[in-house]
């Protein structure tokens, strides 16, 4: 199935869920735990709460899907959206220290093939985004990345990236300023 | 920078961009989250980035998670939702339903049912019932609409099965397309709450149709695959 079929199903089944439909709820999680659950093991680095988090994200799911809006979000990243939040939130809430990574794993990841099988976002869309953050330097590039995949403070990645705060900071607010004015050109 | 208004819209673009990225330590996040409910004008920006920054968890590889985790949510949404599922009792013993499907007087009995199951859930509205039969005329499903309530049970009466396509329900009012009312589970019970604008519609002229839909229902909103059973609604 290509990728715009994929979506229209998605967001059909989410108007369903949004009716109180559980097969409809059932389908969701057929079609987008696993990157769901790849999303929350990401971020939380131990499975046992990344499954506590996939489990409230469903249920939210369940409870917020009339909030969702076809014309402002597309199904999945608006699913990721939950997903990150609330494994971010968890990690936040004092869960203590995360076994680390060093930094530049992130940047180490593969861009994703556009025309992947597995692609549910429609592939012009992320040749956009892979597009305007290849003209980045590489160090905000790979901070923005480090930040969004691993949910990382500023802290958490100046002391992995062994700079000052400042310099981190300044890296990604350059960054993402840079990014907007590329993804809106 | 002299415009302090720019200033101050470049200053919301950033924060909610930070929000999105996840950097904000936890009271910075609440902060956040308390503005996008009272602020448009950051929540679009908050909607802006998890759009574009969205297309990054891509290169996030996927991890099926342990098979017991649906289970787990499925038994929560049971009592999160729907007190109507746990009151339903003979109503939505399957077995109870399938015996009914094989029986000549399905139809009567289904109908006493119907009343009594309604009547148990307190409705004072007359309630519609409907039996849709599937090819051969065999009784595929039973339905019973509760319009005091608002809600619509649907029981499979016979053993349909339909390897890898969903069933989906549709209301067609007299002289009107048909309207999805959701889909359905071949092996349960299912009750569905009937959105507002369609209860009124509701009436011994309509008819029900089960269509076979791709996984998630019909992508254009309307039915696109043949329809396995149908029938009239009727006043009790």
């Amino acid at each position: 199935m290509d990728a715009e079929a994929r979506r229209r199903q998605l967001a059909a089944a989410l108007r369903r869920v949004a009716g109180g439909d559980r097969a409809a709820l059932r389908h969701v999680y057929a079609e987008t735990s696993a990157k769901l659950f790849g999303v929350c093991l990401r971020i939380l680095n131990d499975r046992s709460e990344a499954e506590d988090v996939l489990q409230d994200v469903y249920l939210n799911v369940w409870r917020k899907a009339r909030s969702f809006d076809e014309a402002r979000a597309s199904p999945i990243t608006w699913l990721v959206a939950i997903a990150r939040n609330r494994a971010i939130d968890r990690v936040r809430s004092g869960a203590g220290a995360r076994s680390s990574a060093p930094i530049d794993a992130a940047s180490d990841v593969p861009d994703p093939t556009p025309l992947a099988a597995e692609t549910i976002e429609t592939a012009q869309e992320n040749r956009r985004l892979y597009s305007c953050l290849e003209e980045l330097e590489t160090r905000q590039q790979a901070a923005i990345r480090a930040a969004y995949m691993d949910g990382l403070t500023y802290e958490e990645l100046a002391e992995r990236s062994n700079v000052p705060l400042g310099t981190m900071k300044s890296w990604i607010r350059r960054g993402l300023a840079k990014l907007r004015a590329c993804l809106e050109r | 920078m002299s415009d302090t208004g720019k200033k101050d819209s470049e200053g919301m673009g950033l924060t909610a961009a930070e929000y999105v990225l996840g950097v904000l330590n936890a009271a910075q996040r609440r902060a956040a989250e308390r503005r996008i409910d009272r602020d448009p004008a950051f929540a679009r920006e908050v909607a802006f980035w998890e759009e574009r920054l969205g297309g990054l968890a891509q290169a996030v590889p996927e991890i099926a998670p342990p098979q017991r985790l649906w289970s787990r949510i499925e038994a929560r949404l049971g009592r999160a939702t729907n007190a109507e599922d746990e009151r339903g009792g003979l109503w939505r013993s399957l077995s109870f339903w399938r015996g009914l499907g094989l029986g000549a007087s399905a139809l009567a009995a289904a109908s006493t049912a119907a009343l009594i199951y309604v009547g148990a859930v307190g409705t004072r509205a007359s309630p519609l019932i409907a039996r849709l039969d599937a090819e051969g005329g065999q009784a595929g499903f039973v339905a019973a609409v509760n319009t005091g309530g608002g809600s619509l049970t649907i029981v499979p009466a016979s053993l349909l099965a339909a390897e890898q396509k969903a069933m989906e329900l549709w209301l067609i009012p007299p002289g009107d397309k048909p309207h999805s009312l959701g889909l359905i589970d071949p092996n349960r019970p299912v009750t569905i709450k009937v959105p507002k604008d369609l209860l009124t519609r509701v009436n011994n002229e309509a008819v029900l149709a089960v269509s076979l839909e791709p996984p998630g229902g019909s992508p254009t909103g309307q039915p696109t695959g043949p329809v396995i059973a149908n029938g009239k609604l009727a006043q009790l």
